[in-house]
């Protein structure tokens, strides 16, 4: 018998990160802009995907991969608004990774595409490890979730490109301040774009409409 | 939690490694992981023993090594967070929300560039192979 040490020095994540690389080139190639929204469920990333759906669709061609655990809930309500939408249902697991998004970006005509919405499984842990090879990364988190959510879950919030804090207009019923959940984000990350919503307040999902919309245009014009 | 799947990840990459070394056993898997990384070791080990069920590395043991968050500033700070600190200050926050508050740059006091501590590194293996004489 004789024992050996094997170096291996493989590192797991940047495995991910490679696929994730290989990815944003070929959506580069196609010059389409990609969103990965992340958020724990009921934090409103569907309904504020939908609004962006509804508002620029007419404009952009859109197609939308929806991550889920099991059911195709999300999913049929895209593909209600008519656009290509992709379900992947990730089985026991908790994050999108960049292997699923690469399977999915197969099933998408790319070249009729402006915009990918990424919809992530719901919870604010996992999909921090995983990039997608998405341009813009989004994390949603609504006041319900608490005030303290935000610290309690801070590398999504260092990680991420744009905060949305959704359903501000019952933060007083909840008893929430979505200025301090403001506040802690930009202490967390101060350089990042934090942007208040509400579904009632058409001025809030213009905001939050306007910053999608930005980057596919830029995307455009590279 | 993702540590299923990253324990399949590790586990196939263990055994690709030690077949192509001609290996009998595998005694030891080191791991190195990040303190950011969502990784928890005591799942990841029970989930690759579990996956490891047998096969040759059925008895192996898994060994983690935890690598302290590392830092970068705009003002020239690099450095490591000092873990032995982040104890004793701060015992009634988790962990992780310790790590949150330290990520701040300790000359400037300004938040600071996160450099290191979300990897997750296979190693090293210790495999045992036949005798060739
Ligand atoms: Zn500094």
């Amino acid at each position: 018998m004789l024992m050996h040490v094997i170096d291996m020095g493989h590192d797991v994540y940047k495995a991910n990160d490679k696929v994730a690389e290989k990815n944003k080139k070929k959506l580069d190639k196609y010059q389409v802009f990609s969103v990965n929204v992340m958020g724990a469920i009921g934090s409103g990333k569907t309904t504020l995907i939908e609004e962006v759906i509804r508002q620029l669709k007419d404009k952009y061609k859109i197609a939308v991969i929806a991550g889920d655990v099991i059911a195709e809930m999300d999913s049929s309500r895209f593909r209600k608004l008519d656009v290509p939408t992709i379900p992947v249902n990730t089985g026991k697991e908790c994050h999108l990774d960049a292997k699923l998004v690469e399977k999915a970006l197969d099933e998408i005509d790319l070249n009729n595409t402006d915009l990918l919405l990424i919809e992530n499984v719901g919870n604010l842990i996992c999909p921090v490890d995983f990039k997608l090879g998405e341009h813009l990364r989004v994390v949603i988190v609504s006041v319900t979730e608490g005030d303290d959510i935000i610290l309690k879950h801070p590398m999504i919030f260092k990680t991420s490109d744009l905060a949305v804090i959704n359903k501000v207009d019952i933060a007083h019923a909840v008893d929430v301040d979505a200025e301090k959940m403001r506040d802690d984000i930009l202490s967390l990350n101060p350089n990042v774009p934090v942007i208040l919503t509400s579904k009632h307040d058409w001025e809030s999902l213009e905001t939050w409409i306007s910053f999608i919309e930005l980057g596919v245009k830029e995307s455009q014009n590279r | 939690m993702h540590e299923f799947s990253i324990a399949c990840e590790i586990f196939e990459q263990v055994m690709t490694t030690a077949k192509e070394h001609g290996a009998t056993e595998v005694k030891h898997v080191t791991l190195q992981m990040g303190r950011l990384s969502h990784t928890n070791p005591e799942q990841l080990s029970f989930c690759f023993k579990v996956l490891s069920e047998e096969s040759i590395a059925e008895n192996a043991d898994f060994i983690v090594e935890m690598i302290p968050p590392s830092l970068e500033c705009e003002c020239g700070y690099t450095g490591t967070v000092d873990e032995e600190k982040i104890r004793e200050n701060c015992e009634f926050k988790s962990e992780l929300l310790a790590y949150a508050a330290v990520m701040e740059c300790p000359i400037c006091g300004k938040p600071a560039q996160i450099t290191g501590g979300r990897e997750l590194i296979i190693k090293s293996i210790e495999i045992e192979t036949e005798d060739q004489n």
